[in-house]
């Protein structure tokens, strides 16, 4: 196991997970040794939750009134709780042949692993999981339940980036899916205008979602490292271009931090979480800092 | 364009190694998944084709210096036949002119001598002409020149020779001369009268690939030709003289008679009888003039065709004479020493007084004698159970080493002094007596050697008849030959060269006393073989054929030299060639010391008579040969050119050699050395593409 030098939590080489074959293996070991490294609590506003305390009017349940506060004061107050219900907890994976890229391990690899902990994180928080992959169009759909973590982590474990992708299409049909409320992730590379996505995106936003954008990038996609003049073949449509990396490495890298900029910006503006995640880094780092990025705007909102 | 080595020339397919790794390797590296072009797609677009040659000269270069490398491994040569298909370019002519004497027939020469000058004609300066002068043997008069007025003075100065025409020696040379030629077109000219008798079918005589042969045939020979044979000798002896009666034949090759033509006798210049003779057409006859008495030794004997100074017989001068030489056969002096009483030596007296061919002139003497100067005038001495002195063996090494011959037949009585012991070719031992029990017998006889050579058919001669009763034991030097052993196995009779002579040790004794091989019968061969052998006796012939060889000792010995005087004639001899040139003779010199030296020779170049004189006081016998000219020279039928041409040139009669021949490649491409002129251009064009690609990084960094 490779260590951090974040204090305090100890995170686990990609490439280590990459060859644990059981994704539910591999989320127990990410999220158990997360919460066990950081002792922080794990999830997003659920009902245990305490908010606040209010006077208690006619109509109120006497089932939530607080009995020990009466005691004390002789009057009636209704407990408040942050949330009071299980939320839908649905995956969103890219499976397009442009995921399937990675040095040591690939984009798609790293979006199931990621979906996998999620999934058991969320399912340990007794809310419903349900996963949807697509590439230009939805392949496989697993309706949240809290029932359905194994058939999420086999749907994940069959993925294959086989075919072309095209983000826009599959989110603007499955804004009308989500009719519920819930959580909604969405793991993909982005390669698509950011103004696209966010309008694609904004009717699920829009019906009350909370969205979170996982940007998953491979180092030589931000780096752009290649030196030898080579022809560059677009994975998903096959078109070739011939490229002198050492001339072009400085305007692409430009490009795709203007690209990231933009998404980060429009996501600030949804407001969705956005979070570019490296394929060299900790699945556990990268999900400590969601976690942490998560509570941060939770105190905030 | 043919290659010696060619399996090199695989090695040009380096040159597409290069290109095929440019073509396919880098192809497939170049194509590299990317997730998706679209920002790619953004920049603005600059050409990257693939890496392209920028410095053609520089390749091209690279490419001509391995190629001309490779090509040179590959050892490329032109074949005689690309050479032959070339139209044009400079010649290297060899003229082939036959000097042979029947080209002195009538005015063949000149005639000869104007075709020569006539091939040469077409000449051009770029070409090489080389003049070779051929009978029966060929030299080359001319070598490779451009001058062709040079050669053409040459070929004006040139005589008939009295060699016989042999054409195999001549175009041998024709061929070694352009075998080294690097001119494209070669070129020989015969120039010759065709005989059929110089020419025998040869089929390793080809002259290298391409060549032109061209036959400028000299007509002539018409009308009478006749001819001398050699001439028969009998002699008869009576007892104070020896008479000679010459018998001489005359060929006619033509189809007139020949009638009543003079024909006569000539000894020391002085026509002795004068008869005619008539010959059929096609036919020979033969004469026998008066015995003539043998009174003085190498009378210069002549048989003439027509009258000294007479009209000819016909145009062919030179088969119309034959010389030979009269010689009263000289006798080989003996000298048999003996230590006992005068029978000791009488079975060994006897048997050399009988000897006629040669005939032994044998003089028995004691001990004593050795001391003084018999021992010179010897030619062979026997030594019969004599003890010898230190000083007379002293005498006895000058003896043999100066020519003689030594036989040692060693008995009771027989030593030799040990300080000297190495000189003998056995030492000698104690006596074996084999008087009890069975005698020894001679049996392993080296029946190869001279000495017993004519006992070697069957029914010829039993030595194992003979029984030695005892015998000296002997251990033979390492470099002697044993030549007989006795039944037990040891040497009976061993031999050594020493200088220019021979000496022969035997185990046991020449007369009765432990043997009875004197009563046997092959014991007087046995005897003769010996002296012949010892003296180096040879049977001289009365005349030779030009070309062959005279050998002067062996003639010296006919002629009765002795041990001493032979040794001082090889200090100095000169020669008196017929054309009254006189010259030294070269005497070999023995390749080691203490070997045997060779014999003294002389080449007959023409025709007449030869003299071989020692100079200097008593400086033996003079040596006169007789020289005849080949008579199947005489002959003068003709062969068709064509045959001749065909054989040289494997390719029919038109006259050039086809390109399956010939010389072998490996002649070929030696001859030519291209691979030598590849190698130097690759090395070159190397060096300046070093220089180029020194001077294009210099502009660009």
């Amino acid at each position: 196991m490779a260590t951090s030098s974040l204090p305090g939590a100890k995170f686990v080489d990609p490439a280590v997970l990459s060859r644990i074959g059981n994704l539910e293996l591999i989320a127990k070991t990410v999220v158990d040794g997360l919460i066990n490294g950081t002792h922080r609590s794990p999830f997003f506003g659920a009902s245990v939750d305490f908010a606040e305390h209010r006077g208690y009017v006619a109509g109120d349940d006497i089932r939530r009134v607080d009995w020990r506060v009466y005691a004390r004061t002789d009057k009636y107050y209704i407990k408040e709780f942050e949330a009071d219900s299980n939320a839908n907890f649905s995956v969103l994976l890219d499976v397009s042949k442009s995921m399937g890229f990675g040095a040591k391990m690939s984009k798609l690899d790293y979006g199931k692993t990621l979906a996998a902990c999620l999934a058991y994180l969320a399912n340990a928080q007794r809310d419903r999981v349900g996963l949807i992959t697509f590439d230009h169009e939805v392949i496989d759909h697993v309706p949240p339940s809290a029932k359905h973590l194994d058939v999420v982590l086999h749907t994940l474990d069959k993925a294959k980036p086989a075919r072309p992708g095209e983000l826009v299409g599959p989110l603007r049909k499955l804004a009308e899916h989500f009719g519920r409320r819930g959580i909604i992730v969405v793991i993909s590379d982005f390669y698509a205008e950011p103004e696209e996505i966010f309008h694609a995106i904004g009717p699920i936003v829009h019906r009350g979602n909370d969205v979170v954008l996982f940007h998953v990038m491979d180092p030589q996609e931000i780096d752009f490292s290649f030196s030898d003049p080579s022809s560059f073949e677009d994975m998903e449509s096959g078109d070739q271009m011939p490229i002198v990396p050492t001339k072009l490495a400085a305007d692409y890298r430009s490009l795709i931090q203007a690209h990231i900029d933009t998404l980060t910006k429009k996501a600030a503006q949804q407001p969705v979480d956005y979070m570019l995640l490296n394929t060299s880094m900790p699945l556990d780092f990268a999900l400590f800092r969601f976690l942490s990025m998560r509570q941060r705007l939770s105190r905030t909102r | 364009m043919s290659f010696l080595t060619p399996l090199f020339l695989l090695g040009l397919a380096a040159l597409a190694v290069p290109v095929l790794i440019h073509l396919t390797q880098k192809e497939r590296k170049s194509v590299v998944a990317f997730p998706s072009l679209m920002f790619l797609r953004k920049i603005p677009y600059e050409s990257v084709q693939r890496r392209r040659i920028r410095d053609w000269l520089l390749l091209a270069l690279r490419l001509a210096a391995i190629a001309l490398i490779v090509t040179a491994f590959a050892r490329p040569f032109l074949r005689g036949s690309d050479l032959a298909a070339a139209p044009g370019g400079a010649r290297d002519i060899v003229v082939l002119l036959d000097r042979s004497y029947s080209m002195g027939y009538a005015d063949s020469w000149s005639r000869a001598q104007t075709a020569a000058a006539q091939a040469l004609s077409s000449a051009t300066p770029s070409d090489r002409i080389s003049l070779v002068l051929f009978a029966d043997t060929a030299e080359v008069a001319l070598r490779s020149t451009p001058d062709r007025s040079r050669a053409i003075a040459e070929i004006n100065a040139a005589t008939p020779g009295p060699g016989s025409t042999k054409y195999g020696p001549a175009l041998k040379l024709a061929g070694s001369l352009l075998a080294e030629s690097l001119l494209p077109r070669k070129e020989v000219i015969i120039v010759s009268d065709f005989q059929r008798g110089g020419w025998q079918p040869d089929d390793t005589l080809r002259l290298p690939g391409g060549t032109t042969v061209t036959a400028a045939v000299v007509e002539g020979a018409q009308g009478a030709s006749l001819a001398l044979t050699p001439v028969a000798l009998l002699r008869t002896r009576d007892a104070q003289h020896e008479r000679v009666t010459v018998t001489a034949g005359v060929l006619n090759r033509t189809a007139e008679a020949a009638n009543n033509v003079p024909i006569v006798l000539e000894t020391d210049g002085r026509v002795v009888q004068d008869l005619t003779i008539s010959v059929a057409p096609n036919a020979s006859a033969s004469i026998s003039f008066a015995p003539l008495t043998l009174t003085t030794p190498n009378t210069r004997a002549v048989v003439r065709l027509g009258t000294a100074g007479g009209s000819p017989v016909d145009a062919l001068p030179r088969d119309n004479v034959f010389n030979f030489v009269l010689t009263p056969s000289a006798p080989v002096p003996v000298m048999a020493v003996s230590q006992g009483p005068a029978e000791a030596t009488l079975y060994l007296s006897r048997a050399l007084a009988i000897g006629e061919a040669p005939h032994f002139d044998a003089t028995l003497q004691s001990p004593d004698a050795l001391a003084g100067d018999a021992m010179n005038r010897a030619r062979v001495i026997l030594l019969n159970d004599v003890a010898i002195s230190d000083a007379v063996a002293a005498k006895l090494v000058t003896f043999v080493e100066g020519g003689g011959g030594l036989l040692m037949a060693t008995g009771q009585r027989a030593s030799w002094p040990s300080a000297r012991a190495a000189w003998l070719p056995a030492a000698i031992g104690q006596t074996v007596d084999r008087t009890r029990g069975a005698a020894a017998r001679l049996s392993g006889m080296d029946y190869g050697h001279a000495i017993f050579e004519p006992f070697r058919a069957p029914r010829s001669g039993d030595f194992s008849t003979a029984r030695f009763y005892s015998y000296r034991a002997l251990t033979a030097a390492k470099d002697a030959s044993v030549i007989a052993r006795f039944d037990t196995g040891e040497p009976a009779l061993v031999e050594r060269a020493a200088g220019r002579g021979r000496v022969i040790v035997f185990a046991s004794t020449l007369d009765l006393n432990w043997s009875d091989l004197a009563l046997k019968p092959m014991f007087l061969p046995f005897v003769h073989q010996l002296g012949r052998h010892l003296s180096g006796f040879k049977e001289q012939p009365a005349w030779l054929t030009i070309g062959q060889v005279l050998d002067v000792d062996a003639a010296e010995i006919a002629a009765g030299a002795t041990s001493g005087s032979a040794a001082r004639a090889a200090a100095g001899r000169a020669i008196l060639t017929p054309s009254g040139q006189r010259r030294d003779l070269q005497t070999p010199a023995a390749a080691a010391p203490g070997a045997s030296v060779p014999a003294a020779a002389l080449e007959l170049t023409e025709q007449g008579f030869y003299e071989v004189r020692g100079s200097g006081r008593d400086a033996g016998p003079t040596i006169v040969a007789a020289s005849n000219v080949s008579l199947a020279e005489s002959n003068l039928d003709r062969m068709d050119p064509k045959e001749l041409v065909a054989a040289v040139t494997g390719n029919g009669p038109s006259g050039s050699t086809s390109g399956q021949d010939v010389l072998p490649d490996e002649a070929q491409e030696l001859a030519q050395r291209v691979w030598w002129y590849l190698l130097f251009a690759g090395i070159l064009l190397l060096i300046a593409e070093t220089v180029l690609a020194h001077r294009y990084s210099r502009v660009r960094t």
